[in-house]
């Protein structure tokens, strides 16, 4: 694989040290972020005893967003995989199989994908983890877990299309051909000769995904239906929207680590395309 | 008794325009050991055939009728699990373009032993050693290097020598194989050649060599077939067919190749007018449209396939004089 350019080299450290801090923030010397500092509300950045300020109800902005990267990355991260991995044996299987299943597959798709990204997500966190009683609230995980499967959901038919669309051009190459006339089963033929042809466009196509589920979980804690609390970046974002006018640090935090990752997650999935399609990269 | 025997096989796709007819009333014998030559020009439903012949051809939108003998078995009874056991072992096929016959994405040792592995059950290390073997056998210069390079990093003959290492690698029977020189150039092409031709002595295959060049028929094969729209128009032992061609297809494709010493500057000869449309066969000959030697029995009447002896078939009304 070719060498790496500067950008690329910065968009790894990023996304490395956005990671890092999703998996070992609990363990680094920070203030705890869910701790009111009354006697220093809306304290602009690199001030002493908050680096990055607080918002106007007194969080310590360092500690909510080093914390907010967790839920953000896990919830992304885990709608991108899960959905990347049932959409694409779905899309996989269709375009191999084609015939009523792949008609089936393929209208499903197109339903899912006609309702607009966060309606559908919208839809499906109000509906099944909303309280109605206000009194007996919806526990925080039961929120998080259906907001991730909602994503989910949403990225199902994104990538199973993407896969289907690349599996449909390569099964019809000589090479899938000649594997049968060698008397490969269709199981092997996919997993060997398929799916690593499918790859990179998938690859790629999920970096961006990412970005997507990133920006849809902090669009809906706007709305009012993501995580509470400001335990994510986009809840963060949610918790500081008032706060635009007198204090806009309070948004540019979260704003600025979220603007990051998914120009990092974008710029990443080009180069991993280029970079693994081995007939792009020498001819 | 022949290896191969096919028999009033015929091929047809369900398109959305109607009954595509590929391959009409098809009968060809490929004895044990020989060499075959299946010629004529795009279109003419060579290689639906010989994939047909195989059993590589499925789908929902295939029709065939008629049978395919192998080694004693009848294919066309067989389920589609006995069909494949008999891939690579009974027969297999080198496949036109060795540019898209190989996986872009994997080693070239891997694809080689695959077929050995899958049909043979060799494990992956015995493989992996045959394959070095098999690649020096198609004179691949430094065939332990090569097990490890990727499609891209071959020029074109040695991919397609690569393609004749796997299809050879569990010693079909019979091997097809399919336009193996159209994408290379002339002198890799005679090494190509030259390869299978003593690969088959040595290793004592069968061969159904399919092409539309007869130039490449000429020096590489015991029988010919030429087929036209679907249907095998000539069939004759090679010298024979060259000695005394009856079809006026086979003469027409014949005087269509340039030679080196026609004057400079003279027009090539050219069959005028195209095939027929595959799905609205004439009623007559399939050639009529196009034949010099045209009579109206020819438009009206589809002439049936004639014995003359010699093992000479041919389907005209108005042959040619026998020479």
């Amino acid at each position: 694989m070719r060498k790496f350019t500067i950008p690329t080299w910065f968009t790894i450290g990023w996304l490395g040290f956005v990671l890092f801090l999703a998996i070992f923030g609990s363990l680094l010397p920070l203030k705890p972020w869910e701790y009111v500092y009354e006697n220093s509300l809306g304290v602009v950045p690199f001030s002493k005893g908050h680096l990055l300020g607080t918002d106007t109800n007194g969080y310590d902005l360092l500690s909510s967003v080093v914390n907010g990267a967790r839920l953000s990355l896990f919830i992304s991260l885990t709608a991108v995989g899960v959905g990347g991995l049932i959409g694409a044996s779905l899309g996989i299987a269709s375009a191999y199989v084609r015939g009523k299943f792949d008609t089936v597959v393929v209208t499903l798709f197109n339903v899912a994908l006609s309702v607009p990204n966060l309606v559908l997500a919208l839809a499906l966190v109000s509906v099944l983890a909303t309280n109605i009683d206000v009194n007996n609230p919806v526990p925080t995980w039961r929120r998080i877990v259906v907001l991730t499967a909602a994503l989910t959901i949403v990225i199902i038919p994104i990538l199973g299309r993407i896969a289907r669309a690349a599996t449909l051009s390569w099964t019809n190459r000589e090479f899938v051909v000649a594997a049968r006339s060698m008397g490969m089963r269709d199981r092997n033929i996919i997993i060997r000769h398929i799916v690593p042809n499918v790859m990179p466009s998938l690859i790629a196509v999920g970096f961006l995904a990412i970005g997507v589920v990133i920006i849809a979980e902090a669009a809906l804690s706007l709305l009012g239906v993501g995580v509470p609390d400001g335990a994510s970046w986009g809840a963060m974002i949610a918790r500081g929207r008032n706060d635009l006018e007198y204090s806009p640090h309070v948004l540019y935090v979260p704003l600025v680590f979220l603007a990051l990752t998914v120009i990092s997650t974008n710029h990443l999935g080009d180069v991993l395309r280029s970079g693994l399609d081995r007939r792009e990269s020498k001819i | 008794m022949s290896l191969l025997s096919i028999r009033d096989l015929s091929i047809s796709f369900d398109t959305p325009r109607g009954m595509l007819e590929a391959v009409r009333h098809a009968d060809l014998e490929v004895p044990a050991g020989a060499s075959v030559g299946i010629v004529g020009e795009s279109g003419s439903g060579k290689t639906v055939l010989s994939r047909a012949a195989m059993g590589l051809l499925h789908g929902s939108n295939v029709r065939s009728t008629g049978t395919v003998v192998f080694d004693g078995k009848e294919l066309t009874a067989m389920t589609r699990v006995e069909v494949r056991k008999n891939f690579g072992t009974g027969m297999a096929m080198i496949f036109q373009d060795p540019m898209t016959a190989l996986n872009p994405v994997r080693r070239i040792g891997s694809q080689i032993s695959e077929g050995m592995i899958v049909q043979l059950g060799m494990d992956k290390k015995k493989a992996m050693a045959r394959s070095e073997e098999l690649l020096s056998l198609v004179r691949i210069p430094d065939p332990g290097a090569t097990l490890r390079k990727f499609p891209y990093q071959l020029s074109g003959g040695m991919r397609q020598r690569v393609m004749i290492a796997i299809a050879i690698a569990c010693s079909p029977k019979l091997l097809f194989a399919d336009e193996p020189t159209t994408a290379l150039d002339v002198t890799v092409q005679a090494q190509i050649l030259q390869l299978l031709g003593d690969l088959r002595r040595d290793l004592g295959m069968a061969m159904v060599l399919v092409t539309h060049d007869l130039g490449v028929v000429a020096g590489n094969t015991d029988i010919v077939a030429v087929m036209y729209a679907g249907e095998i128009v000539e069939r004759a032992p090679t010298r024979e067919l060259f000695a005394s061609m009856r079809m006026p297809y086979t003469e027409a494709l014949l005087k269509s190749i340039p030679k080196i010493d026609m004057p400079s500057g003279k027009r090539l000869q050219v069959i005028e007018g195209r095939l027929p449309d595959p799905t609205d066969r004439p009623v007559g000959c399939g050639f009529a449209a196009r034949c010099m030697y045209v009579q109206p029995k020819c438009i009206a009447e589809h002439p049936p396939l004639i014995h003359d002896g010699d093992d000479h078939l041919y389907r005209c009304w108005f042959p040619l004089e026998k020479k």
